[in-house]
């Protein structure tokens, strides 16, 4: 064994060795300069280096703006223009939103779509936070349940109330007085969402499929053309639904998650799919006829054909929350974020986009006359009778969540 | 291992003959020290962890349960045998596939020689996970391969799929770990000295005799260190599996992702890990032992 391995380098030239050396050189400068290209002159706003002072809006304490700002969040989950808005994809430069941010405050925002699913993207950072060290970003965004775990295990820095007036002012009363954060100390919502049916109109009626208005005709659909939702508790909730049993974690019984495992399980067989924010992928590739997906995603970054329904049985409803992991190096900066895009204007511009529903009070009007005709959008504002069908699966019960997690991973095929 | 250099003769000898007994442990120092940190430490954290129970919040405590292996075994068979049929076919094809190339570059190579290693690699200045999600679009429903041959040639029915399944995930191990084939093999076609193949067919052995009892043999080594730097990482992978398969293409090493990081059950994880080295180690055994370990060592 060795031998051979000693001589596996031996072919590359000494040549061929500086010539890769190089190559990565430049990588490395290239990547060194990615953060920085942006529109600011702040030379190297290294995240270690104090950037300006806040001026104006300086808070009571007076803190110091540093960047860049390191944000993760979903994919399709903010306002874009031009060719990033038809790619529903972001590229720097291409978000209204963080453009603006940048300007006000003269710092870099590294803004990426991290995040697929709450579980995968908690695996990346969560080694750092058990670890106690900083995860590399300064702004999260994750829904209900994993946010409540995340500050349950102290995970997340206290937000400073006073550099964040929009939000405590703005935040709608219903989403106030959660029992996992009640005064809000860790967390501010980002957007709330509901869980249904999508589906291509193009691929199906080729196939002469009908378009699916309920859970249940997904199950009509050959299963290798659809995907299911690699977020347990969506695609779990819907399953439960389907069957007629109330989504609702005070109720639900290992008997029934066990019914939903054997009602998927010959889909799984059949060649279902899970996938996280990527299904938008799938779309766009026209892999998938049908598939569980969030609201307003289609809506945002699909093709004309792509349509989103409330399914017959119900919607899954949840909401995403803005988190600053624990060692964020840029705490105030993501204050100040959060504290921007709690300005109605800017709430309605990003909803505006994105279609889901706002957390901010107000933006419901702006929206308005930013679009008119939006108020009739049931993805911004869902009408009575969907509402009525909202079911909540985010917080399950310790025994519960484990048969879950243990009956999803099987199905899963780990 | 005697030093060279002029020493005065009546220093000396004690001198040697002490420098005699160190200089060996102190040459092997840095990789001793190296396996110790690296290798034999993980591996006694990883055993511990398999025997605990707990979890990672109130953490983890050493019960010397063997639960985690009964219910590793038990449940994940198939993943186990998925990950040994894909290994072992990649490995299979990458030497199939690796060895012509390797032949002709180091037998017809020429002057090209190191252009075409470094072709070999070439792709290799891009990051893992863009090339294996390339080839979910190469191999897609409407792709470059799938497209043209359903709809031009018309051999295939309209809903051909290679993605997700077993035959996309064989498709990127093979890909991904062709060079680790092709490397040590040219290595060990390279030091074939050319006229024993003419000595051969001066006494009248055709071509193919030649390359089955010269050119093959003289390659073992090469096959030997290919095989395994391609098999032993093709089975622990996940990221193919992950991206180009579905979930009944999944790998053990998919499996041990998901209670590592997903569920945060260590044990289970730990004691999965552990199952897989100790058989790859008991199959590297059961390899060398066939191939001949004299011929490896050369």
């Amino acid at each position: 064994m060795p031998e051979p391995e000693g001589q596996i380098t031996s072919p590359v030239s000494r040549r061929t060795f500086i010539k890769g050396v190089g190559l990565t050189g430049v990588a490395a400068f290239l990547a060194a300069c990615a953060p920085g290209s942006g529109a600011t002159t702040a030379p190297a706003a290294t995240s270690t280096a104090p950037g300006m002072t806040t001026g104006p809006t300086a808070a009571p304490t007076p803190q110091t703006v540093t960047g860049p700002l390191k944000w993760a969040n979903w994919t399709a989950y903010i306002d874009l223009v031009g060719a990033a808005s038809d790619a529903g994809e972001y590229q720097p430069g291409s978000s209204p939103t963080i453009e603006q941010f940048k300007q006000k405050y003269g710092i870099e925002v590294d803004y990426e779509e991290k995040i697929n699913d709450n579980p995968s993207f908690m695996a990346t950072i969560k080694p750092a936070l058990v670890a106690g060290l900083p995860t590399g970003w300064d702004l999260i965004v994750l829904t209900d349940w994993m946010a409540a775990k995340v500050i349950a295990s102290n995970w997340a820095e206290k937000i400073d109330q006073a550099n964040v007036p929009n939000c405590v002012n703005n935040l709608r009363d219903a989403l106030r007085n959660q029992t996992w954060d009640p005064g809000n100390d860790y967390h501010y919502p980002w957007q709330s969402g509901m869980t249904g049916v999508g589906y291509n109109a193009t691929a199906l009626s080729e196939n002469g499929i009908a378009a699916p208005t309920k859970v249940a005709d997904l199950w009509g659909i050959p299963p290798n053309k659809v995907t299911f939702l690699t977020e347990s508790r969506d695609t779990v909730g819907l399953a439960l639904l389907k069957l007629g049993i109330k989504a609702d974690p005070a109720t639900v019984t290992d008997a029934d998650l066990q019914r939903v495992y054997d009602d998927i399980k010959p889909l799984v067989d059949q060649g279902l799919r899970f996938t996280g924010n990527d299904y938008l992928q799938d779309f766009g590739q026209k892999k998938v006829w049908a598939a569980m997906v969030w609201s307003g995603d289609l809506a945002s970054s699909a093709g004309e054909d792509d349509f989103f329904v409330f399914p017959e049985e119900g919607t899954m409803i949840w909401t995403d929350n803005m988190l600053i992991p624990k060692g964020a190096e840029n705490k105030y900066t993501a204050e100040l974020m959060m504290d921007f895009v709690y300005d109605p204007p800017i709430a309605a511009q990003i909803a505006d986009w994105i279609y889901y529903v706002s957390p901010v009070k107000g933006a419901a009007e702006e929206i308005k006359s930013l679009d008119p005709g939006a108020e009739s959008n049931p993805l911004l504002f869902p009408p009575d009778d969907i509402v009525a069908k909202q079911q909540n699966f985010q917080f399950l019960p310790d025994a519960l969540e484990s048969t879950m997690n243990d009956l999803f991973a099987s199905l899963s095929g780990v | 291992m005697r030093s060279s250099r002029p020493v005065s003769p009546r220093a000396s000898r004690a001198w040697r003959s002490r420098l005699g007994t160190v200089t060996p442990y102190a040459l092997l120092a840095p990789g001793i020290l190296w396996l110790l940190i690296f290798y034999v430490v993980p591996v006694a954290q990883m055993f511990i962890f398999s025997i605990s129970t707990g979890s990672l919040e109130t953490g983890f405590q050493i019960t010397y349960s063997l639960d985690a292996y009964t219910e590793g075994l038990s449940r994940y068979g198939e993943q186990f045998g998925n990950s040994l049929v894909y290994g072992g076919t990649a490995t299979i094809l990458t030497l199939l596939i690796g060895f012509p190339v390797a032949y002709t570059i180091a037998f017809r190579g020429g002057r090209y020689k190191n252009l075409l290693l470094f072709l070999v690699i070439a792709p290799f200045f891009t990051s893992f996970l863009i090339r294996t999600i390339s080839w979910k679009i190469l191999l897609g429903d409407e792709g470059p391969l799938l497209g043209p041959l359903k709809h031009v040639l018309g051999i295939l029915p309209g809903d051909a799929s290679l993605v997700s399944t077993p035959y996309a995930v064989i498709a990127g191990l093979t890909y991904n770990f062709l060079p680790f084939m092709i490397l040590p093999l040219y290595v060990a076609l390279e030091k074939i000295d050319i006229r024993l193949i003419e000595a051969a067919s001066d006494l009248y052995a055709s071509r193919w005799e030649a390359f089955r009892r010269i050119t093959f043999p003289l390659a073992l080594p090469g096959v030997f260190a290919g095989t395994l730097l391609t098999f032993i990482p093709a089975m622990g992978d996940f990221v193919n599996a992950q991206l180009l398969g579905s979930p009944q293409t999944s790998m053990i090493g998919n499996v041990i992702q998901n209670r590592f990081l997903i569920q945060n059950d260590y044990p289970t994880a730990a004691a999965l890990s552990f199952v897989l080295m100790a058989g790859i180690l008991v199959a590297v055994l059961a390899y060398a032992r066939v191939l001949g370990s004299e011929q490896l060592t050369g």
